[in-house]
C-alpha cells in the first residue's frame, strides 16, 4: 500500500508539471483479483491507480498504438522487468523511441510490492542483466520436461489435442506487445499462408508462425497465455524458443535497446551442425 | 499397400548455387530419384518457414532446402540470415512434434552436381524409410472432408 501512495504521488507530479501527457497503470477489475488497464490524462484521476501484486498484464503494447507517440510528447507507463524488456525490444525494432517512455517499475515476490529505481529504459540495464544472469537456460516446469521427453509422435498428438481447442479468436495476437504488425499473416489473403477457419491443421500453422514470429523477441510476460480463452500453454512453446536463442546464439532479448534482433543478425561462425 | 512406398519431396533452392547445381547433374547426365520437386527461388534468405509449412501441408512427405555455401552467397549474406532462422524453426518443429528429420537442409554450390544428385538419392532413400507423414496427413483429409460438407 506505501508502494501504490508513493507511485500515486509521483504520478500526481508527473501529470500536474505537465512533463507527460498521459499514465498507463492498473485499475480494479472485474473480479477482486483483476485488474485492468487504466489510461489516466489528468492528476485528479491518480487516485484510481491501483498497484499490488495481481497488477501483472505487461502493458507496454498499449504504447505502439496508432499516433499515441507521433506528437513526441511523454507518457508514463507502469511495468515489471519484463515490461521494460519489451520496452528496449520495441526501441531495438525502432517501434517507438524510448526517451519518450517514463517508467514506473515495479516488481512483487508473493504479495510484497517493491519500487525499481529508475525513469526511463537505460537506467534498468544493470537490473536486466542480472536477470540474464540469473533465469535458468533449461525451463524448470513439469509438463515442459514432459513434452520434452516425450517422442515426436506423442508431442504431435499432445499439440493436436491442444491446438485442436483453438478458435482462431487471435487473443494471443492482441494481447501480445511484440505482435504490432500493421497487417498480420494471417489478415492477408493473397497468398493465404494460414488457413482462417479453426480446423485442427490450420490452428498448426497459426500456432507454429505466432511462435516462430515471437522466437528472440518474447520475453514470457504471459500475457498470450492469460488471454487464451481455451487454455492453450503457448508459455510452453514461447520457453523453448527462448531456450533456443539463448543455448545458441546467447540471446537473452530485451537487455538493452541497442541489442540487435536476434533473427535479423547472424555471425559468420554460427551452428550449422545440422547442414548437410 | 502393394506398391512401395514412394514419399513426395519438395525441393526449396537458391538459384545461384543449389538450382545451377541441379542443373550441372542434369547436364552430366546423372540419375537422381524423381521424388523431388524443385522450386526456385532467388536466395535462402528468401525461403520463409511458411513455405515448408505450406509444403507438409500439402502433402509433402519431406522438404529440402538448399542454397549456397556460407561465403558464397549471391547477395552475400542471405545464406546466413536462413541459417539462423532454421536453427529455430527446426528446434520449434521438434518441439511441436513434427519430426525434424523430415525437414532437410543443405549448402550446394554450382559445381557440385555430382553432390546434388548423391544428396536427392540420400533424402529420398531417409524419408521413404521414415514413411509417409500419416499424423499430418490426417488431419490434411479431416480438413477436406469438412470443406465438402
Amino acid at each position: 500500500m506505501i508502494t501504490q501512495e508513493q507511485y500515486r504521488t509521483r504520478v500526481k507530479e508527473l501529470l500536474s508539471s505537465g512533463t507527460v501527457k498521459m499514465v498507463i497503470g492498473y485499475k480494479p477489475g472485474s473480479t477482486p483479483d483483476r485488474r485492468r488497464p487504466l489510461f489516466i490524462r489528468t492528476a485528479e484521476e491518480a487516485n484510481r491507480l491501483v498497484l499490488d501484486s495481481a497488477c501483472i498484464t505487461n502493458l507496454s503494447g498499449y504504447l505502439v498504438t496508432e499516433g499515441l507517440l507521433s506528437d513526441e510528447k511523454k507518457v508514463a507507463i507502469f511495468l515489471r522487468p519484463e515490461g521494460i524488456r519489451s520496452i528496449n525490444i520495441l526501441a531495438a525494432e525502432s517501434q517507438l523511441n524510448a526517451d519518450q517512455i517514463i517508467i514506473l517499475g515495479f516488481d512483487s515476490t508473493g504479495s510484497v510490492v517493491k519500487t525499481l529505481d529508475g525513469t526511463h529504459a537505460g537506467d534498468f540495464s544493470e537490473l536486466l542483466g542480472s536477470i540474464k544472469q540469473n533465469s535458468p537456460v533449461k525451463p524448470s516446469e513439469v509438463l515442459f520436461e514432459q513434452v520434452e521427453q516425450m517422442t515426436p509422435a506423442e508431442r504431435f498428438a499432445f499439440w493436436q489435442e491442444e491446438f485442436s481447442r483453438c478458435i482462431k479468436c487471435y487473443a494471443c495476437r492482441q494481447a501480445c506487445p511484440m505482435c504490432y504488425c500493421r497487417r498480420c499473416i494471417v489478415d492477408s489473403n493473397q497468398p493465404q499462408w494460414v488457413n482462417t477457419s479453426s480446423h485442427t491443421l490450420g490452428n498448426f500453422e497459426w500456432n507454429i508462425v505466432r511462435a516462430f514470429h515471437l522466437a528472440g523477441r518474447c520475453v514470457e510476460c504471459g500475457n498470450c497465455g492469460r488471454a487464451c480463452p481455451v487454455n492453450i500453454p503457448l508459455r510452453l512453446i514461447n520457453r523453448r524458443m527462448a531456450q533456443e536463442v539463448i543455448e545458441a546464439f546467447d540471446h537473452f532479448p530485451g537487455l538493452n535497446q541497442t541489442q540487435e534482433p536476434v533473427l535479423a543478425s547472424f555471425k559468420k561462425d554460427d551452428s550449422e551442425t545440422f547442414i548437410l | 499397400m502393394s506398391e512401395p512406398f514412394e514419399p513426395k519431396i519438395v525441393a526449396f533452392v537458391c538459384t545461384y548455387c543449389t538450382y545451377a547445381g541441379a542443373d550441372l547433374a542434369g547436364t552430366s547426365r546423372l540419375k537422381y530419384a524423381p521424388n523431388v520437386r524443385t522450386i526456385r527461388l532467388p536466395c535462402t534468405g528468401r525461403i520463409s518457414p511458411m513455405f515448408i509449412l505450406k509444403a507438409l501441408q500439402k502433402g509433402a512427405d519431406g522438404v529440402l532446402v538448399s542454397g549456397c555455401h556460407p561465403g558464397d552467397c549471391h547477395f552475400t549474406h542471405g545464406n546466413y540470415h536462413a541459417r539462423r532462422r532454421w536453427m529455430v524453426f527446426r528446434s520449434l518443429l521438434d518441439f511441436i512434434g513434427i519430426p525434424p528429420e523430415r525437414v532437410k537442409y543443405s549448402w550446394i554450390s554450382a559445381a557440385e552436381g555430382v553432390k546434388f544428385a548423391e544428396l536427392i538419392n540420400s533424402v529420398t532413400e531417409d524419408i521413404r524409410k521414415l514413411g509417409p507423414f500419416d499424423q499430418y496427413k490426417e488431419l490434411i483429409e479431416e480438413t477436406e472432408a469438412e470443406a465438402t460438407h
